[in-house]
């Protein structure tokens, strides 16, 4: 097993009368375990072109069986105008503008076939759409499995 | 304006060959500007043993915080499940409109952007009965 920590430091020395400083720091855990890690990996970057809702990450059985994935997004773009509309099945979480991450579970609630968009839209996908301009993403995902998919060819 | 970020680190020493570790600072603006936001509610604390669905941030409560929050404004939320991890089974599920995003066990917290609006409340739905305990909070304009 792994060991992965996240950890968060949300600070101000001006918002409130007095300082703000919180710090959280978590370990990635399999789901119905006590501390074993999760050992799996997905880490991309990609430029999402505007004009089209498009799927980040498709929710898979195995996603959907572990129930205890995270996931972590970050528009690098730079203009303060751009962002990016994130969403999960088809239900919008929020607004990502430049320099905006997130960090979330994903429990891949429901399950399409994998590898196949869910054509009834009843899916978990996690969903991305720029506007303004196309957008820089880094995302990462940490999980405890996915669906691989049977080479077409094989 | 004030000046409030938030930060991320990802750290591991072994899910790869190679250690990661990354790092990125946001600071919480209003939308579309690099104007700060001045907005909070402010550390909250909720305590519950219910294991139906319930409202957490409710945007339909008039005259309420939550009912400034709409899509063409720039909120962020944080929540904490500050349990203990216990035995590893025991979660809260977090839903905007009924639609789970995922699962918070003991000691997990996440932090994201949320639209508001009609209907798009923030849910928890617990797993069962056991007393739990979230700290939140929202940034907002």
């Amino acid at each position: 097993m792994a060991t992965t920590t996240a950890t968060i430091t949300l600070s101000s020395s001006d918002l409130l009368t007095d300082n703000l400083s919180l710090s959280a720091t978590m370990n990635l855990y399999k789901g119905g375990t006590t501390s074993t890690g999760l050992d799996e990996l997905n880490y991309h970057r990609a430029i999402i072109p505007t004009g089209t809702n498009f799927t980040l990450i498709q929710e898979s059985a195995a996603l959907n069986a572990t129930g205890s994935n995270y996931v972590y997004i970050i528009n690098k773009n730079t203009d303060v105008t751009d962002y990016v509309v994130v969403s999960i099945r088809s239900e919008v979480i929020g607004r990502l503008y430049a320099g905006d991450w997130m960090f979330i579970p994903y429990s891949d609630a429901t399950t399409a076939t994998a590898g196949v968009d869910d054509p009834s839209g009843n899916d978990s996908d996690i969903e991305i759409q720029a506007y303004t301009h196309e957008c820089i993403i880094e995302y990462a995902m940490f999980h405890d499995g996915e669906t691989l998919l049977t080479a077409s060819d094989s | 304006m004030a000046t409030t970020t938030a930060t991320i680190t990802l750290n591991s020493g072994d899910i790869a060959d190679n250690s990661m570790s990354i790092s990125n600072t946001a600071t919480l603006y209003t939308a579309g500007t690099d104007t700060g936001i001045l907005e909070t509610t402010g550390l909250s604390r909720k305590k519950f043993t219910d294991a139906s669905e319930f409202k957490l941030l409710d945007h339909g409560l008039a005259g309420s915080q939550m009912a400034d929050i709409t899509a063409d404004k720039s909120a962020k939320v944080y929540i904490k499940n500050i349990n203990d991890r216990g035995d590893g089974t025991k979660y809260v599920a977090v839903l905007i409109n009924s639609i789970e995003i995922g699962r918070l066990y003991g000691g997990d917290w996440m932090f994201f952007p949320w639209s508001g609006g009609n209907d798009k409340d923030v849910d928890i739905d617990a797993y069962d009965a056991t007393e739990t305990t979230l700290e939140y909070c929202v940034f907002f304009e």
